[in-house]
Formats: C-alpha cells, structure tokens, sequence
C-alpha cells in the first residue's frame, strides 16, 4: 500500500542535523522511526547516500552504516543498475495506522507525566529485582532480554512488554507489577512501539546490561539503566511525535 | 499464656501437613488428566472440559486456584491449552482465560515459567514460588505442580495456586513460639513467612547460601547459631537463628 506523501517540514525535522554520537545509529534510528510511523512510505525511494549524507550532516560512510543495519532489519531494500537505489519496505502489521493517530493524539505534556509515572514503577522495581532475583528469575530475565534480539514490529513490542513485566515480577512486589500493567495496557502500546529504538542493538544491549546489573546485584545501577531507558523512549516518542505533526 | 514449647520439629511437621494437603487435593484432578490425555488417538482441547468437576472440586481449603496445563503440542487440535479455575470472593469459581496465540500482543509464553519447567525435567512435583504470579492470581502464590505423562511422555502439569499470606496465616501462631529468628524459605532462599519484621517476605537469604546448600543434598544443619531443617520432600526449609 502506499502512503500519502508527508509534507516538507516533517522532512526537515526528520533531515535535521545530527550529533557526533553514534551517528551511523542515529541515522538508522530516524530512519526506522520515519518507516515505521510512515513519514516515508512503503515503495518510496530513498535520496542517495550523497544526499542523505549532506542532509544528516554526516560523512557516506556512516549513511552507508545506517542502511546495511535497516536492510538487516528489512526496512530498506537496495537494487541495483538503472533505476536502482534505496526503497523503503513498509513494516507489515496493519495497526500502523492507529499506533500514528495515537501519537499524534498525545501531547509532549502527557508523554512527560507518563514518562514519569513509569520510571518510578520500573526504576523501583529494578532497584527490588537486583535486591531479590534468585538465579532462576535471572535466567528468566536473561531469557527475555534475548527476545528482542532482532525481533522487529509487533514482536519487539511483545518483547519489550515481557521483558519489563519480569523485571517486575522480579522484585516480588504484587503492587508494583500490577502498576506495570496497568501502564503497559493504558500505554503500553504506545510507550514500546516499535520505532527505530527497537532495532536490535540498541534495545537489546540495553535489556541485557538492565538483566547483568540485576544477576549483579547492583540496584542502583539496575535502577539508573531502566530509568534511562524509558526516558529516551519517551524523548523518542516525543521526537516522532513533533514530525508526525507535521504530517 | 503459657505455650509448650515449639520445635524447629513441629514447624517442619505443620508445613508438611500443608504441602501434602494441597497435593492431596490434586490427586484426583491428576488421575483425571492422566486417563483424559490416556485416550487412543489424538485428544482435542474440548476433551479437557472432562477435568472440570474434579477441578472444581480441588478448589477450597488453602487452593484459590487449580486445573490442568498441557504441555506444547500434546493436545492434537492447538499448540498450548489449559483448563484451568479460580475461587471468586463471593461468587461460583471462574475459568481462567489467557491469550493462547504467540502471535497476540498478550501471549505469555507459560512454557519457561517454573511450575512447568521444573516437573517437566525433574518429573517429580513442585512447589514454586513464592512469587508474583502475574498470569493468573496477580498475587504473591505458591503454585504447587505435578507432572502429568502420556505414554511416558510430559504432557503438561496438573497445579494449584495458594496465596502466600494463607500460608503465612496458617504458620505463624507455631513460628512466633519458636525460640530464635526463624524463617520458612525456598530452595533459592526466598523468604515464605518469618517470625520477624526484618526478614521481609519475598527477600532473599544470602548467608547461608540456600542454594549451595539445597544442592548439596539439604543435609539438616544444628549447629550453635544456626538451625536447618528441610520439610519432606518440597523446596521448602526451616532457617532458625537463635538470638
């Protein structure tokens, strides 16, 4: 299917420059983020890697990066010859659409109040989870962690779900999971949506550096990961956010 | 109020009589899951609907929850499936209802949950727990197991839920008169019920390693500071310090 073309200014929030940091990841993650939430369609062709490289303010080389990380993930195919190039492959689950329309509902104040309420469940629970895992609820976690690893669309939802309800679990606090839950059936859907955040080396390694801390022991170190990672969830989804407004 | 005086003894004796309880109350739901599955041909979801009244009937007592659940690919018409009820406050006992699809947004994938894992590899039963059962009661439980076999073969596990705090209810009039800081906990050394506030249900004992010690055979340990003592046969032990 193909989508309605976005208007430029949600390009030019998508196209802006970027940081020094990890910038072949960046540019995967805006891309992902831009696939999936259809601000560039199914079928369309990407601009060369001159372009690109000339949009993102950043060197060939690292655009080059970006797209071998999006054709593993199948975001992106690359054909060859004449008329070839970069072309978008749209993510196959149909509730894109509604997953668009709700965060294009929510406002940058309410992803902050989410953000919030979620960090002091997850980060506390994390914080219990280190002080209280056996060894068989750390194979679990690990086991959990793994889920993500190159799991994609709906599947790295799921993933991202479990693997926070563990953690939960984890910490033997009946309340604290039930406010897990709560926030991933209230918010879940839009909290781990598989935006370019989910690719597969990012979230990941950040689930297993959240379940070593925990086999670890170190509370506040599982605590302080967990906390970090929703909160660039929630920058991320108030990023998309801001460029599906200008679609 | 004068009390005779309670042994780590008694303590063991009291949770053995729980544990044998809950699993005596299982016993028919077992046999009645072991015959279902003992069918010639293949055995659909639907014939699981022949377990109910034993289920039912294995409800009450300490049990707030009990059914049976197959083990992947033993029932011929779907790859997972259970029959499986809860006590209502107040109202007639309700069936349980979790997404069985992998590809649902819900599904759980109860296969790596240990009241199915440990059966299935140890074949023997299993007290798991305690622990927040977020699949079923949304509590913190004991889930106790028994394997269930076909031709020799896992099928699934037959199970009962018990809240923790029924357990803690029922053992701590003999744990408060016993002399010492004493806690019931796991095989991992979680803690099931303490005579103390400072021994929070659900925290781990570190020293002594619980674990090491459940692997190394669970010999009972007296010694001036410490008292050891495993209950039967479940993953359950008696930790006494004396003060």
């Amino acid at each position: 299917m193909h989508r309605p073309s976005t208007s430029p200014s949600a390009r030019s929030v998508l196209f802006a420059p970027l940081e020094q940091t990890g910038r072949a990841e960046l540019v995967a993650r805006r891309l992902v983020d831009a696939i999936t939430l259809g601000v560039l369609a199914d079928g369309e062709q990407l601009p060369s890697e001159a372009e690109l490289a000339e949009q993102f303010g950043v060197s060939t080389v690292t655009v080059r990066e970006a797209l071998v990380a999006l054709r593993q993930q199948g975001l992106v195919q690359t054909k060859r010859g004449r008329g070839g190039g970069s072309f978008v492959c749209g993510p196959r689950e149909e509730d894109d659409e509604s997953w668009r329309a709700r965060l294009r509902e929510v406002s940058l104040s309410e992803l902050r109040d989410i953000g919030d309420h979620y960090v002091a469940v997850a980060g506390a629970a994390a914080r219990l989870a280190a002080e209280r895992s056996s060894t068989e609820d750390i194979a679990r976690l690990q086991l959990a962690a793994e889920d993500l690893d190159g799991a994609a669309g709906t599947a790295a939802t799921r993933a991202e779900r479990q693997f926070h309800l563990e953690v939960a679990a984890a910490s033997q606090s009946p309340r604290l999971t039930h406010q897990e839950i709560q926030l991933q059936s209230e918010r879940g859907a839009l909290l781990w949506l598989p935006l370019g955040h989910h690719d597969p080396v990012t979230a990941c390694t950040e689930h297993r550096a959240i379940a070593a801390a925990i086999a670890q022991a170190d509370g506040e170190l599982a605590r302080k990961l967990t906390e970090q990672h929703i909160l660039d969830t929630i920058d991320r989804l108030g990023e998309v956010h801001l460029d599906l407004l200008g679609s | 109020m004068v009390h005779d005086a309670v042994t780590g003894e008694d303590i063991v004796e009291e949770v053995s009589g729980i544990v044998e309880g809950v699993f005596g109350r299982l016993a028919p739901v077992v046999t009645a899951a072991t015959d279902v599955l003992g069918r010639p041909g293949p055995v659909r979801a639907t014939e699981l609907d022949a377990l109910r009244p034993h289920v039912l009937a294995a409800l009450g007592g300490r049990v707030v929850g009990a059914g049976f659940i197959a083990a992947p690919d033993a029932l011929a018409d779907q790859r997972f499936g259970f029959e499986w009820w809860t006590c209502t406050a107040g109202g007639p006992p309700a069936q349980l209802f979790i997404s069985l699809d992998p590809a649902s947004d819900h599904f759980l994938d109860y296969t790596r949950q240990s009241w199915f894992t440990v059966p299935r590899d140890s074949g023997r039963r299993h007290i798991t727990g305690p622990y927040v059962d977020y699949l079923c009661t949304d509590e913190y439980t004991l889930t106790f197991t028994v394997p269930v076999r076909r031709a020799g073969v896992f099928a699934g596990v037959v199970g009962a839920d018990v809240f923790v705090q029924e357990v803690e209810r029922a053992l701590l009039p003999k744990l408060r008169h016993l002399d010492g800081r004493a806690a019931l906990i796991n095989a991992q050394g979680r803690v099931i019920a303490a005579n103390t506030a400072r021994q929070a249900t659900g925290s781990l004992v570190r020293d002594p390693d619980i674990a090491s010690w459940w692997n190394s055979g669970a010999p009972p340990v007296r010694d001036d500071t410490t008292v050891l003592l495993r209950c039967g046969d479940a993953p359950i032990a008696l930790l006494v310090r004396k003060r």
